[in-house]
């Protein structure tokens, strides 16, 4: 490939680059978030000191897990939303799944998590009037998930 | 993978089931196998992103991701998965 055409390309490249990267990469952009132990301080890592309001979101989770390796979660909100995301207590780490809201995009979405016994799930929704939300909600599990 | 999207009054509901041991880094130490999980989830509309997502080693094994978003019927979406190490997988399907 001749030197001209070469640089053309790598222009193009980096013009492409800011358009790909409009959504957030939170593994990326906040690997302390992901490394946390409790709930608190992960969602510290990833948010910074905010005081969540307790309203406004939904989590739907069955109350008696039997199986702690695929339990169904949900997580609704009509709150216009910029990220959501979900932590638990029962594991080694609390972050398990953080989703990046389109541009009118529908908060409401399901996932099958492990857990490695009882605990409690914590969602944290970030509104676009610059507010956060939260739901806490405990569930049983009777056989862990974690490789047991 | 699978991918199956269905429209409804303007929403569309879409299931992803992917197929993926998922294991965490303590439940590789456990099993003596390599930690290796799905990182991260996209879903485009053509050029529009839809659904995105970053998920850790506590997601179940073949883990099914369900998402709602504004669209419609005879539409085209393509999901694409990437893991730890960096293996990717797209799927595409007709939206119903």
């Amino acid at each position: 490939m001749d030197r001209r055409k070469f640089l053309g390309l790598g222009l193009a490249t980096l013009a492409l680059t800011p358009m790909a990267a409009t959504a957030l990469d939170f593994r990326k952009e906040k690997p302390d978030a992901w490394k946390a132990e409790k709930p608190a301080d992960a969602i510290k890592a990833l948010y910074g000191d905010i005081k969540p309001e307790e309203k406004g979101v939904t989590i739907k989770a069955p109350e008696l897990a039997e199986n702690g390796g695929k339990i169904p979660v949900f997580v609704k909100s009509d709150i216009e939303a910029k990220s959501v995301a979900l932590f638990q207590d029962a594991n080694p780490r609390a972050a398990v799944a953080a989703w990046t809201v389109p541009e009118g995009g529908i908060v409401d979405y399901g996932i099958t998590m492990k857990m490695k016994g009882s605990g409690s799930i914590t969602a944290i929704v970030e509104g676009k009037d610059g507010k956060f939300y939260s739901k806490v909600l405990k569930i049983e599990v009777s056989k862990g998930g974690c490789g047991g | 993978m699978k991918v199956k999207a269905k429209e409804k009054d303007g929403i569309v509901k879409v299931k992803v089931l992917a197929k993926h041991q998922n294991i965490g880094p303590e439940e590789g130490e456990k099993k003596k196998k390599e930690a290796n999980f799905i990182t991260s989830v996209v879903a485009k509309v053509g050029d529009a992103i839809v659904f995105d997502m970053n998920g850790s080693g506590f997601m179940s094994k073949d883990p099914l991701y369900k998402f709602k978003f504004k669209g419609k019927k005879g539409d085209k979406i393509e999901v694409t998965w990437i893991d730890l190490k960096g293996e990717t997988k797209s799927k595409e399907a007709k939206i119903k």
